[in-house]
């Protein structure tokens, strides 16, 4: 299993929802992505979207305003 | 201090009234709250582009413009208005209070972030989106706010052919961003 990296900072919805759809396309089942997000409504819906596609997701906060969203890819 | 907030922020209680965000069924409730109460204490509904037209109109001023001329401000209560004054203004304040709040809100949280700037094209989008939903609104008479939410919330029939334009606006700004932001 591999790991990859989104770098969403600065990016205003809905641009790292559709990067992070974008990406998860090129990842294998097992392959974890991990997504730098600084927008507030991104740290909702990018982690929305994984979980109803059944992906694992993880959100650490890891300064002020400033997220990474952990995704697993499943199916 | 430092380590009584991130206490504080660990606490559940507040993380979830003050750091996640509120469910779209608890966002609704308040809003249709509020709009009851606006309604109720200010006989109007709740807009907000008018006003920005009027700071707009203000700063213009200020630099020694004059829109008395202007259409757009020709009634006299939009004359009015703009001679009583931004602290006269309920809509100014009101939106001044939006801004003012927003601020607070993510200062609880602790989420705020001045932002990088990514790109000379995230300036050139922001600009010119702002313009033309700026001219958009002010055409339309409301923005998705007077136009949309409080028109449909008052029964009437021009918030749901401004939601049908605004659904076409949205299909094709959604296109544009993907061919310019990918």
């Amino acid at each position: 299993m591999a790991e990859f990296t989104l770098d969403c900072m600065g990016e205003a919805c809905p641009v790292p929802l559709m990067k992070c759809e974008k990406k998860m396309n090129e990842l294998k089942v097992g392959d974890v992505l991990l997504v730098s997000i600084d927008h507030s409504c991104a740290m909702k819906n990018v982690p929305e979207w994984a979980r109803t596609r059944g992906h694992n997701v993880e959100i650490e906060e890891v300064d002020d305003g400033e997220w990474e969203v952990i995704i697993e890819k499943t199916n | 201090m430092n380590e009584f907030f991130k206490k504080l922020g660990n606490q559940p209680i507040y993380k979830r009234l003050m750091k996640e965000p509120l469910t779209y069924v608890g966002g609704a409730v308040l809003l249709a709250l509020f709009n009851i109460a606006h309604f109720g204490l200010f006989e109007s509904g709740w807009g907000v582009s008018s006003a920005l037209a009027n700071w707009g109109a203000w700063i213009y001023q200020s630099f020694g413009g004059d829109v008395s001329s202007w259409s757009y401000f020709a009634s006299e209560k939009a004359q009015q208005t703009l001679a009583n004054g931004f602290w006269m203004d309920g809509g100014s304040i009101r939106n001044v209070g939006i801004i003012l709040g927003a601020l607070v809100c993510t200062l609880y949280a602790s989420q705020f972030k001045i932002k990088k700037i990514k790109a000379v094209r995230q300036v050139v989008a922001a600009i010119l989106g702002g313009l033309l939903m700026g001219y958009g609104a002010r055409m339309a008479h409301g923005c998705n706010i007077g136009a949309l939410f409080t028109a449909i919330s008052s029964m009437s029939l021009s918030g749901w052919v401004f939601a049908i334009f605004l659904m076409a606006g949205a299909f094709i700004g959604s296109k544009l961003l993907a061919k310019y932001f990918m």
